[in-house]
């Protein structure tokens, strides 16, 4: 590859700067101010990029949003071919633009014609040494990839790729690129681009693997070429796992790809779908996704390969430790799983490892216990692991933060055979109680380093709960209590600093949260924490913290032992305002005289508005604990004697609302605000809040009501309303309203609870006729949900049939039926009205008609060819009727009326009888 | 398996932000992986300006923890790494390595290759130990040697070239930054085959090398029936190798006399190429008894150019050099102070200094003193409310020396008297400061014989040794003292 090829191959046009260069005769180019730089705008001082730059990084949001945002990236771009600026300026410069691509090129074109533009300055660099080379590479690898514009149809990568490659494997690139003496680090640095490109686009090195090897089988840099060659083969593997493809010998293909020819984007096309993690983590990994057991190489693919990885791993220690550790984990996250590759060719590698105190080798071996399990490591070196990490978390030669680091290590050890539930941070087993001694918490610790350790004592509490206190020894148990006592005793110191208050309650959680069921660790814990009170009221926030976030198994106890500790004290000091805010928290239906007594003795003290608030909020916790008794005085001489108006107004509602409301909707109406609770008055706030609760709200019909079966009998007809609920519901009142005044108002029906599934008694709804004429009824309903909201909703309308109204005289004296039946009928007339008419009868015949319709009515019987119906229409009407001489297929009925307009009415009902039976 | 940003913070406590950022650099083409992998969970990379708020307010360095927060003060907000989660721009950044060394905090964030929701654990992020790395290497490069604002300055003028070339794209890829400004430096050098990646260039020059073992012994000493008095030694094995050729192999062996004390908790430099199993497997956690393993122990390495730490070791000698009681009882404005102290007969006689430092901490100035030294000298500084015993380069001959004295104290003023949270009230140390050249405790040594190197030329071969206290403490046995688990072991 010439050097006039390789940053020209497939670019777009040179731009207009290298116009400039070439395209002006050279003298006369050295006559114009300056080179190139200046003729774009003015070129700008050292001290002017410097002032630029340190602007920018101060806010670079801010700066791109200002007047010179839009030019800088450009500006920067132009600048590099200053001659003015110093290398060294250049170089801040590149800086820059590897940290802030996306700011300066904001979009995939921009990017990609900064990447052109940087190789145009890269390939036009004098052949003498100089410290901008190895920055442009870098600057146009971080264009193109952070940009987004790597890819098959950018001309820059076709131009980029080739050239990084063409670096990487040591060949002549050509005179521009330096003397033979920046050879050396340009090949380092190329490696360094290809790797993150391939990074960014996964596959891109797919068919290099065979360049990558036999260049670290020669004499090339081995660190960058050792990375590059483990990624590449990582990703290659995992890419042709999912397409289900083999190596297809890519470890063994010759040579790059031919000068100037394509570069072959079919595996970073394959692999761009799916970015892919380069370690993926643990949990992730074991889904089959993530695997590559699909993936069966041939017997020579899988000897190639085994040649490959023991070629890196035979080398590694020529890399730093940082980059062994890179090795190590993609090494063993590429084989894990892959058949007929045995983890064994890391075991040489192990025991060197182990001995080391370096973070990131350690932790490399962690990963590879985690990827391999019982296949690399026996039970014995699962034990040694085990040592060397507790040895590593408390070795005095180490930083703290490594020493955190490598607890953490020992609570999420990816054990051979773990027994407690994934996820949870646990004591692995081996780990016994005298490895952990040297692991105890102790006061002396930083906070973060005590609650690490605290944690571990916590766990070994827990396995020590069963197991009877040793004589000898003494138990973790009791060393946790004087630890504790310890923290409290800190945390009480007035003037102390909040860090060590905060670190006691840290410490107190996360005891409660590991030991929750041990009453022998929580009793004393109960106790501390209310003694800590005692002697440090101002800690309320962290109580009220603390309450907020434990169980009730502590939650409980320290409720009750803190409400016992402020109301058995004169509610006068100036701790009273968080006297107030703890019992706010604590105050509940239990002992209330007491806290009641508190409250009244320390109202007199509440003199400002923030006391008196707390005060009330107290009241508001009693108020919703259903405490009524000896409240209601409370809130009336509040509501009296508070100096504050806004407090005495918030005493009144509240005495207002325990007035009115019962219990249940006095604790939903006082339920937590949905509203900003930020406001300044405290009644706007509230109000929000139990608003909502004492409006009536419209809601769908929750219940089916109908008609029941009729009950003639008594004064008035009633109809009997049958009701079937979908949720229960309290308080119900139904009301209804007659349409057209044929009847009185109705009075509504209460009914105090109706629950689903559950049959309810028949309502009964007494109607009192203006005229006796069939009507409808509109139902609404006002009821209380369970959530407490009282609602109401709009029921189908309900229909009273002409028969609904009917009544029957009161008894015939015994023995004159005939006579009382014949004295009704003769009184209908004259002012009434008689008529004959055809009642058609079912195969049932009349009897059984009779039976299921007028029985109560029936005054006079001779069944089964003759009736006499007597019927009282309220107010005051009768309809009187004769059935007699049935034939097959109906009977003839007489009837009399006192109230003609009765008349249709009747026929109407006569005639739809056969159709109801 | 990279970092997508890295802050170097100073903390300035008083100022109105409460700290600087100094330095900082962002990896954009990781941050764009991190967008991908981390899905709906991604936080970006804030500015300099919301990070630094963000994390001096989580790491309580601000001036203001008057009053309760949440968010940082809740019993649930439960940190017990040095990683992270910042609340910035209405997402919370994790995790967020960080932490504070000489007022300087040390930030950056991995990569983490998964989404952030739920968070995965630490482990399993590979990011994380290399951000570990990244930091103490940062440090190590600021601190090694540095002695003022105008170097520390000038140092991290160079972090920005020296992160091209350590970690150009945020993959770390070598922690030793002074060996990436050697590299710039060696730039001009051809490099042969094989040359290790942790050693940038050649040496050229007579061939020597040193090995100076530094043993530093701590101490909590009680004088309590029911609570055993702790010590142990610390050491520290550093070489400085100049030997010609790429891959000089160096083999030392550390001898213990016979009545000498066993090494314990061994951990090597990673250019140590092989370890014997007892060297292993060698711990403080297991009983002693004879049969422990007790040298000669041998480390084969290949030396880097520059002076490394080859190992550090722990031991558990029999009995602590200096043996001493402090007795410190309060009355009124006054306290009443008793120490005596006796240095082991086994131990060598000859110090470089000897002193030990008496705090009265949470107390007023020391206004008047009345003492009685049986040896030394005593030196009261009164602002500071510290006593300094002198007690020389050598013991008397009974090998045991006492002071006793009563002190007064002034009034208190906040300002002056930092709080402390440890000595409170009657608990109360002294603090043994002492250095003894050309011993160890252990009795530890390199033959100089024993130095076996497979390099051309005949080495020159020199070696040191030295004890140094370090977190002597010797508490007041008439009041409460802190204690650890190891000291209730009786």
């Amino acid at each position: 590859m010439s050097s006039r090829h390789a940053p020209r191959a497939g670019g777009p046009a040179p731009r207009e700067p290298v116009v400039a260069r070439s395209g002006v005769a050279p003298e006369t180019s050295r006559l114009h101010l300056g080179g190139p730089g200046c003729w774009t705008m003015g070129p700008l001082s050292r001290e002017t990029w410097a002032q630029r730059l340190g602007a920018f990084r101060a806010s670079p949001s801010a700066f791109m949003a200002g007047p010179e945002g839009e030019d800088l990236g450009r500006d920067l771009l132009n600048e590099l071919r200053s001659e003015k600026l110093s290398e060294q300026t250049k170089v801040s410069l590149l800086a820059l633009s590897l940290e802030y691509p996306a700011q300066l090129w904001p979009d995939a074109a921009a990017a990609e014609a900064a990447a052109t533009s940087l190789l145009d300055t890269l390939v036009l660099l004098p052949p003498r040494p100089s410290a901008l080379r190895r920055p442009l590479l870098l600057a146009a690898t971080t264009a193109l990839a952070a940009g987004g514009a790597l890819g098959p149809t950018s001309g820059a990568s076709r131009r980029l790729l080739p050239l990084l490659l063409g670096l990487a494997s040591g060949r002549d690139v050509g005179r521009g690129f330096g003397p033979a003496s920046e050879q050396r680090p340009l090949q380092a640095t190329a490696c360094e681009c290809l790797r993150e490109l391939e990074s960014c686009k996964p596959g891109l090195l797919g068919g290099c693997l065979g360049l990558l090897r036999s260049l670290l089988g020669q004499e090339g840099p081995v660190q960058p070429l050792s990375l590059l060659l483990a990624l590449a083969l990582r990703n290659t593997l995992v890419i042709q796992a999912r397409a289900r493809a083999g190596l297809q010998g890519l470890l063994v293909a010759g040579d790059m790809p031919a000068a100037g020819g394509p570069w072959n984007w079919t595996l970073a096309e394959e692999g761009d779908a799916h970015l892919q993690p380069q370690a993926p983590s643990w949990p992730a990994a074991e889904e089959e996704e993530c695997g590559l057991a699909v993936l069966e190489p041939s017997p020579e693919e899988a000897r190639e390969l085994r040649a490959a990885v023991a070629q890196l791993l035979d080398t590694s220690y020529l890399l730093t430790p940082v980059a062994q550790a890179q090795l190590l984990w993609l090494l063993g996250w590429a084989l894990r799983g892959l058949r007929g590759q045995p983890p064994v060719l890391f075991k040489p590698q192990l025991v060197r490892l182990l001995g080391t105190a370096q973070l990131t080798l350690l932790h490399a071996v962690l990963a590879l216990k985690a990827a391999f399990g019982e296949a690399l490591f026996t039970a014995q070196d699962e034990a040694l692991l085990l040592r060397r990490l507790t040895l590593a978390a408390q070795h005095p030669a180490l930083p703290l933060p490594a020493h955190l680091f490598y607890l953490h290590c020992l609570l999420n050890f990816p054990e051979n055979w773990p027994l407690g539930p994934t996820g949870e941070e646990t004591a692995p087993l081996l780990l016994g109680p005298r490895l952990c001694r040297g692991l105890l918490p102790s006061l002396l610790h930083d906070p973060s380093a005590l609650l690490a350790h605290l944690h571990l004592l916590c766990l070994l509490c827990a396995e020590d709960e069963e197991k009877e206190e040793k004589g000898q020894d003494w138990c973790p148990r009791h060393y946790l209590g004087e630890l504790l006592a310890g923290l409290r005793q800190r945390a009480a110191l007035h003037g102390g600093p909040r860090a060590l208050a905060t670190l006691c309650f840290q410490a107190s959680y996360l005891v409660v949260h590991c030991l929750a069921m041990q009453p022998m660790v929580l009793t004393p814990l109960t106790h501390g924490l209310a003694r800590l009170y005692r002697a440090r009221p101002a800690l309320a926030p962290h109580f009220v913290d603390l309450l907020d976030r434990v169980g009730p198994e502590l939650g409980e106890p320290l409720r009750m032992a803190l409400r016992q500790e402020v109301v058995s004290r004169p509610g006068r000091d100036e701790a009273l305002r968080w006297h107030l805010q703890i019992l706010s928290k604590v105050a509940d239906g239990k002992a209330p005289s007491a806290t009641l007594g508190f409250l009244h003795a320390a109202a007199a003290h509440c003199t400002d508005w923030g006391l008196q608030q707390a005060l009330l909020q107290v009241c508001r916790a009693l108020l919703r604990a259903g405490v009524g008794e000896g409240l209601a005085d409370l809130l009336q001489a509040l509501a009296r004697q508070l100096e504050d108006p806004d407090g005495r107004d918030r005493a009144r509602l509240y005495y207002i609302l325990l007035a009115h409301l019962a219990g249940p909707k006095l604790g939903v109406a006082l339920g937590p605000s949905l509203a900003a609770p930020a406001l300044t008055s405290s009644l706007v706030a509230e109000n929000q809040g139990f608003a909502a609760v004492l409006m009536v709200q419209e809601a769908p019909a929750p219940m089916r009501l109908s008609v029941g079966p009729r009950r003639a009998a008594g004064p008035v007809p009633v109809l009997q309303l049958q009701v079937e609920v979908l949720e229960p519901l309290y308080s119900v009142e139904l009301r209804f309203r007659v349409e057209g005044q044929l009847y009185a108002p109705l009075g509504a029906v209460h009914v105090p609870c109706l629950l689903p599934g559950r049959p309810c008694r028949p309502l009964h709804l007494p109607l009192q006729p203006r005229r006796p004429a069939p009507a409808q009824l509109a139902v609404r309903a006002l009821f209380t949900t369970p959530a407490g909201l009282t609602c109401h909703a709009h029921l189908p309308p309900l229909t009273v049939n002409f028969a609904d109204l009917f009544l029957p005289f009161p008894r015939a004296p015994d023995g004159d039926k005939q006579g009382f039946f014949e004295e009704l009928w003769d009184s209908c007339l004259p002012e009434g009205a008689e008529s004959r008419l055809w009642c058609p009868l079912g195969p049932q015949g009349l009897e059984a008609l009779v039976a299921r319709h007028l029985d109560p009515f029936v005054v006079v019987a001779q069944p089964p060819t003759s009736y006499h119906v007597a019927i009282r229409l309220p107010p005051a009407s009768r309809l009187l009727l004769r059935l007699e001489a049935a034939h097959g297929d109906g009977v003839p009925v007489a009837l009399r009326t006192d109230d003609w307009a009765v008349l249709p009415l009747a026929g109407d009902y006569l005639r739809g009888l056969s159709a109801a039976i | 398996m990279a970092q997508r940003a890295v802050w170097l913070i100073s903390h300035e406590p008083g100022t109105p932000l409460c700290g600087t950022v100094r330095f900082s650099r962002r990896y954009p083409t990781v941050e764009k992986r991190a967008r991908v992998f981390n899905g709906t969970s991604y936080v970006p990379i804030p500015e300099d300006g919301p990070f630094l708020k963000a994390l001096l307010f989580e790491l309580r360095l601000l001036d203001d923890d008057k009053d309760f927060v949440e968010s940082r003060d809740s019993c649930s907000h439960i940190n017990k790494t040095s990683v992270y989660g910042l609340l910035v721009g209405g997402g919370e950044l994790w995790p967020v390595v960080a932490f504070l060394k000489n007022n300087m905090m040390y930030a950056c964030v991995p990569l983490v290759e998964q989404t952030l929701s739920p968070r995965p654990p630490l482990i399993s992020i590979s990011g994380i130990s290399q951000s570990f790395e990244l930091l103490f290497g940062i440090q190590d490069f600021l601190h090694l040697g540095q002695k003022n604002d105008t170097e520390l300055n000038t140092k991290l003028n160079q972090l920005p070239d020296l992160l091209l070339q350590a970690c150009p794209f945020g993959t770390l890829l070598d922690a030793n930054l002074q060996n990436s400004l050697d590299s710039i430096n060696f730039a001009s050098v051809t490099h042969p085959q094989k040359q290790p990646a942790w050693k940038v260039g050649t040496y050229k020059g007579k061939p020597q090398v040193s090995i100076s073992i530094t043993e530093k012994v701590k101490s909590m000493q009680y004088d309590k029936q029911d609570i055993a008095d702790t010590w142990q030694v610390v050491g520290a094995v550093t070489c400085k190798c100049d030997l010609e050729g790429i891959m000089p192999n160096v083999t030392i062996s550390l001898s213990l006399p016979t009545n000498g004390s066993p090494l314990q908790d061994i951990l090597v430099h990673p250019c140590v190429t092989s370890l014997d199993s007892a060297i292993l497997t060698s711990s403080s956690v297991d009983a002693m008894d004879d049969s422990a393993f007790s040298g000669p122990y041998k480390f084969p390495f290949t030396p880097p150019l520059e002076s490394f730490n080859l190992c550090y070791y722990t031991s558990q000698v029999p009995v602590p050099p200096i043996l001493g009681f402090y007795q410190m009882k309060e009355e009124e404005i006054q306290v009443k102070i008793t120490v005596n102290l006796k240095l082991h007969e086994s131990v060598k006689n000859n110090f470089e200094f000897c002193e030990a430092r008496i705090p009265f901490y949470n107390r007023g100035p020391i206004t008047h003193v009345e003492y009685k030294v049986s040896f030394g000298q005593l030196e009261v500084f009164r602002e500071k409310s510290v006593l300094i015993w002198i007690i020389g380069q050598k013991f008397p001959k009974s090998m045991e020396i006492s002071l006793s004295g009563t002190v007064t104290f002034g009034a208190k003023s906040h300002e002056k008297q930092p709080f402390d949270e440890i000595c409170i009230g009657g608990t109360a140390y002294l603090k043994l400061h002492f250095k003894i050249l050309d011993y160890t405790l252990t009795g530890c040594y390199a033959d100089q014989h024993s130095v076996q190197v497979f390099a051309s030329g005949k080495p020159k071969i020199s070696t040191h040794r030295k004890l140094i206290s370090s977190d002597y403490y010797i508490w007041n046995s008439k009041a409460p003292a802190p204690i650890t688990y190891g000291s209730l072991l009786l």
